[in-house]
């Protein structure tokens, strides 16, 4: 904890000389922000937010270089601590060459973050957003190392359409996606008996296509992701084949107004084998409905609701379904300090809790208060 | 009292009409860039990561001013956004590794420098003399 303070307070002491720095071409930005949970009930994202949890920080650095006309190479490092979650480690959120030989067509390799739906490859941007937590049926946070990013190539582009028909935007991708051992997943596997002490993973391919409509500020689109996991515990293992996880969504900006959807569909049916062996099945729905606008330079406010529901199970239960109002406002002190303040409504329990987190069982509903303050260069 | 009522407000016409023109912004590129109209849609595209070429194919290299009026008009003129909208597109692209910053800078005659010294640069500012060193790009729709 004292480290983590030390961190943000070296870091915004700095403001005054922080800017994103330029030397030779070599760019470098990075962000730090600390959050913070209150919650009414239950224990959310493994922290003990029901007496108020500050375990919440992000500390990230990006190195790039546009190392020729078409060329751009860079890195990615990220520490983080979320409740349980992360640690002292530092990672590599990416790392990649990106060759664009020209508007239509462009090669990424290394390690990617994956284009999926609306947010999937930029949710970890916290400064980028004016939401704390994104809309977690879609984009949950506790599991988010396992979707960010793969191992393998992306090829990209533009496909003009013709000045009344907008543009397509493509990505398509193949590689090996890992569950890091910090992440949400393994804790969720521990708290069944499985405890994994190598990372799992497995062979991942998909795209996404937007349209750029003509009408300004337009973007409808589409996307598919096809992921097998496999892995190996000393007390058992898991196997789920591949499997395709498609999302539709649309999204329109204009000046201070903001809109967005997404419907995305989870299905999973895997095999876990532990004192005994029995499948897993779950076939996940989820959809939001964000808006936003800017009231002015410095303030931003909005809303949207998320909900997710488990179809291959009793839909009437909490823990099959998680439904979530929620209530966002972001104030930029300037262009680099920015703090934010979020209030969530939730009902349901699917999403975010943890059974050795929640020892005496978890209500059905609970409110939730989340801030964070920032620093970005 | 009628016809004084339709003076001022003709004269407030005018008044606004010439500082909106006031505050419109000239877009400038580096000499070696062959085009001399650009669409507003390439405008955007550039200037927001999505392109990184002009029209006929030569690479372009947008550069920004840090903040500021000229700043501002460019953006709601050019982009349709605010200054934060930009910003946060931008983050988003630096930070998920899909593209690099812009070079911005806090003067107008420090950006103009800088377009007139790199080959494909395009910026803007709020007005150019002769001997800048660069051209001027009509925007059309």
């Amino acid at each position: 904890m004292s480290r983590r303070v030390c961190l943000f307070v070296l870091v915004c002491s700095c403001a005054g000389s922080l800017h994103a720095q330029d030397i030779a071409g070599i760019a470098v930005h990075g962000f730090v922000s600390q959050g913070f949970l209150f919650s009414s009930n239950n224990n959310y994202l493994s922290m003990k937010s029901s007496d108020g949890s500050p375990q919440w920080t992000d500390a990230v650095v990006d190195i790039s270089d546009p190392i020729a006309e078409k060329l751009l190479v860079g890195i990615q490092l990220r520490m983080y601590q979320l409740g349980q979650f992360g640690g002292s480690n530092v990672q590599v959120d990416w790392a990649s060459g990106d060759y664009r030989v020209n508007d239509h067509f462009g090669i990424r390799a290394g390690k990617v973050k994956t284009v999926w739906g609306l947010f999937n490859d930029s949710q970890d941007v916290d400064p980028a957003f004016l939401w704390i937590l994104l809309p977690q049926g879609s984009y949950s946070i506790d599991h988010k190392s396992f979707y960010l990013a793969h191992i393998g190539g992306d090829v990209y582009g533009e496909i003009p359409l013709g000045k009344r028909a907008g543009t397509l935007h493509y990505d398509g991708y193949a590689g090996q996606a890992t569950v890091d051992l910090n992440d949400g997943y393994i804790k969720q596997f521990a708290d069944i008996g499985l405890l994994f002490t190598n990372s799992l993973g497995g062979k991942t391919y998909g795209g996404d296509l937007r349209w750029e409509t003509p009408l300004s500020g337009l973007t409808i689109g589409s996307s598919a992701d096809v992921q097998a996991v496999d892995g190996t515990a000393p007390t058992g293992s898991i196997h789920v084949p591949p499997t395709l996880t498609p999302s539709m969504y649309a999204e329109f900006s204009r000046g201070k107004i903001y809109l967005a959807g997404e419907y995305d569909r989870i299905p999973i049916s895997a095999t876990v084998i532990g004192s005994s062996v029995f499948p897993f099945i779950e076939d996940g729905r989820s959809w939001f409905a964000m808006g936003s606008y800017r009231l002015s330079k410095k303030v931003q406010v909005g809303s949207y609701y998320s909900h997710y529901v488990n179809k291959a199970a009793d839909t009437t239960q909490p823990a099959n379904y998680s439904k979530d109002w929620v209530v966002s406002g972001r104030y930029d002190f300037n262009a680099y300090f920015y703090c934010k303040v979020e209030g969530h409504f939730l009902h349901g329990t699917a999403l975010g809790y943890y059974t050795s987190t929640n020892p005496n069982g978890l209500a059905p509903t609970s409110k939730m208060l989340a801030a964070k303050i920032g620093f970005s260069f | 009292m009628k016809k004084t009522r339709c003076l001022i407000l003709l004269l407030g016409s005018l008044g606004a009409w010439s500082a909106a023109k006031a505050q419109d912004v000239v877009l400038v590129a580096n000499k070696s860039v062959q085009i001399s109209e650009i669409t507003d849609s390439d405008v955007r595209a550039i200037f927001t990561g999505k392109k990184t070429r002009f029209a006929d194919g030569s690479h372009a290299v947008p550069v920004t001013l840090k903040g500021g009026a000229t700043h501002e008009v460019f953006l709601k003129n050019h982009l349709g956004e605010g200054p934060e909208e930009f910003r946060a597109q931008w983050r988003k692209l630096v930070f998920t590794g899909q593209g690099a910053m812009p070079m911005s800078f806090a003067s107008e005659s420090a950006l103009i420098e800088y377009v007139a010294a790199t080959p494909g640069a395009v910026g803007y500012a709020s007005r150019i003399s002769s001997q800048d060193g660069v051209k001027s790009l009509a925007s059309v729709k």
